[in-house]
């Protein structure tokens, strides 16, 4: 039993080491403290491996085609970014690209880095803080709702022309159930504390 | 009596990062030597300034077209409530709803409700902390979904842009709602929920 706090509220809490299956909240707000996963970072390893490969084709495989009247144009995730700039709405192109393709890459690589040291047991001063902004960017990294952005636009562009999905869609909605299955197996609090130990025996 | 629960109370901080608990005196985490705070610093002063932003870019967002659509040479500006209105007029009913689920509703009601935190920490409104907890932990999760509308655009711009034939092209809009969009997120990312609990006139 540790002494902790519970971060929406400040109550004291005596934490019991939550078991895999369980899932811990707080007593007086409901919180959801820990959600521990099965080996929470080996999987963290694998699916960011996975992920790392799929954002690739993802970034640069056209993810919708339309045709009208005979034209033919395809899109992918950076022609977007590159049109919204071209017309000069730069603060918009600088935020979808943030969104939808810098803080996405960036949350794959810190979880990489992350669970390959905690994996392989090797330490390094940089682990807290690469852990720290994984958990900072996690929400703006906004690759579902980029995926409902499509769909709605495809519901738009029925009417006056012909949608065709690119090979690019396929991979982004891999990467889409790779990055939840990411976000929903990372026990934060799991890693924190091997970040904690890796540290401590580190220096001793 | 509820408030004598919490960490601080008991003289102990917790880190926003990393969870681990330390004196009140200590400036940095020793575990992952993060600035360490009792709560997060200007919270209400930094809430107030970006919801007020918030207020002020939701006009020029709403009155401003988002989008022009240009179909063989004519050109139609849209708004965000225009968009609405044309999926709704091709029967487009479902997405029409959650297009104004997205775009109209979740931003009002996280200004609203951030608005409404503020006053009941600031004057000590004798509110059920726990159920306010909640309403700012829904405030923070919906915040993202917002992006949708921004992303269609840049869906739209990229893939209807055929010259003479059809194109639409981003409105003065679509920057004012992006800002909105961002300064609630910062907004609901710098209030304390732990200010809620320290209204001792709450109750849970």
């Amino acid at each position: 039993m540790a002494l902790a706090a519970c971060p929406e509220c400040d109550l004291l809490l005596n934490r019991h080491q939550a078991v895999v299956g369980e899932k811990a909240h707080c007593p007086r707000c409901g919180y959801l403290l820990q959600r521990p996963a099965k080996q929470s970072v080996e999987r963290t390893l694998a699916l960011s491996i996975a992920g790392l490969i799929l954002i690739f084709p993802a970034n640069l495989l056209p993810l919708v085609g339309i045709k009208i009247l005979g034209n033919s144009h395809d899109g992918t995730l950076w022609s977007g970014v590159f049109t919204l700039f071209s017309e000069g709405m730069w603060a918009v192109a600088i935020l979808v690209f943030l969104s939808s393709m810098c803080f996405p890459m960036l949350n794959i690589l810190l979880s990489l880095f992350v669970s390959f040291h905690l994996h392989f047991k090797k330490p390094s001063k940089y682990l807290s803080v690469w852990l720290r902004w994984l958990q900072h960017l996690e929400e703006w990294a906004m690759l579902e709702v980029y995926m409902l952005g499509i769909i709605v636009a495809c519901v738009k562009l029925a009417s006056m022309a012909e949608v065709q999905f690119g090979l690019g869609l396929y991979a982004f909605i891999a990467l889409i159930i790779i990055n939840g299955m990411l976000t929903s197996n990372l026990d934060g609090y799991l890693f924190w504390q091997q970040v904690r130990q890796l540290n401590k025996t580190h220096e001793n | 009596m509820k408030t004598k629960a919490g960490a601080l109370n008991q003289g102990l901080i917790r880190c926003h990062d990393c969870g681990t608990l330390s004196q009140l005196n200590t400036h940095s985490c020793p575990v992952c030597a993060s600035h360490l705070h009792a709560r997060l610093p200007h919270s209400l002063q930094r809430t107030a300034a970006l919801v007020i932003s918030g207020y002020a870019l939701y006009l020029p967002a709403n009155l401003f077209p988002i989008m022009t659509v240009t179909r063989l040479g004519t050109g139609e500006p849209h708004t965000i409530v225009g968009g609405i209105f044309a999926l709704i007029d091709s029967d487009m009913v479902p997405v029409a709803l959650l297009v104004l689920v997205a775009s109209i509703l979740v931003p009002v009601i996280k200004l609203l409700g951030l608005t409404l935190l503020l006053l009941s920490v600031h004057f000590r409104w004798p509110i059920n902390a726990r159920f306010w907890t909640i309403i700012y932990r829904i405030i923070a999760f919906v915040g993202r979904w917002s992006m949708l509308d921004i992303f269609m655009i840049t869906i739209l711009v990229s893939l209807v842009n055929l010259g003479g034939v059809a194109q639409v092209i981003a409105g003065p809009a679509a920057t004012a709602f992006a800002s909105v969009v961002v300064l609630t997120m910062f907004a609901a990312t710098s209030f304390d929920p732990r200010l809620i609990w320290d209204n001792p006139n709450a109750y849970d």
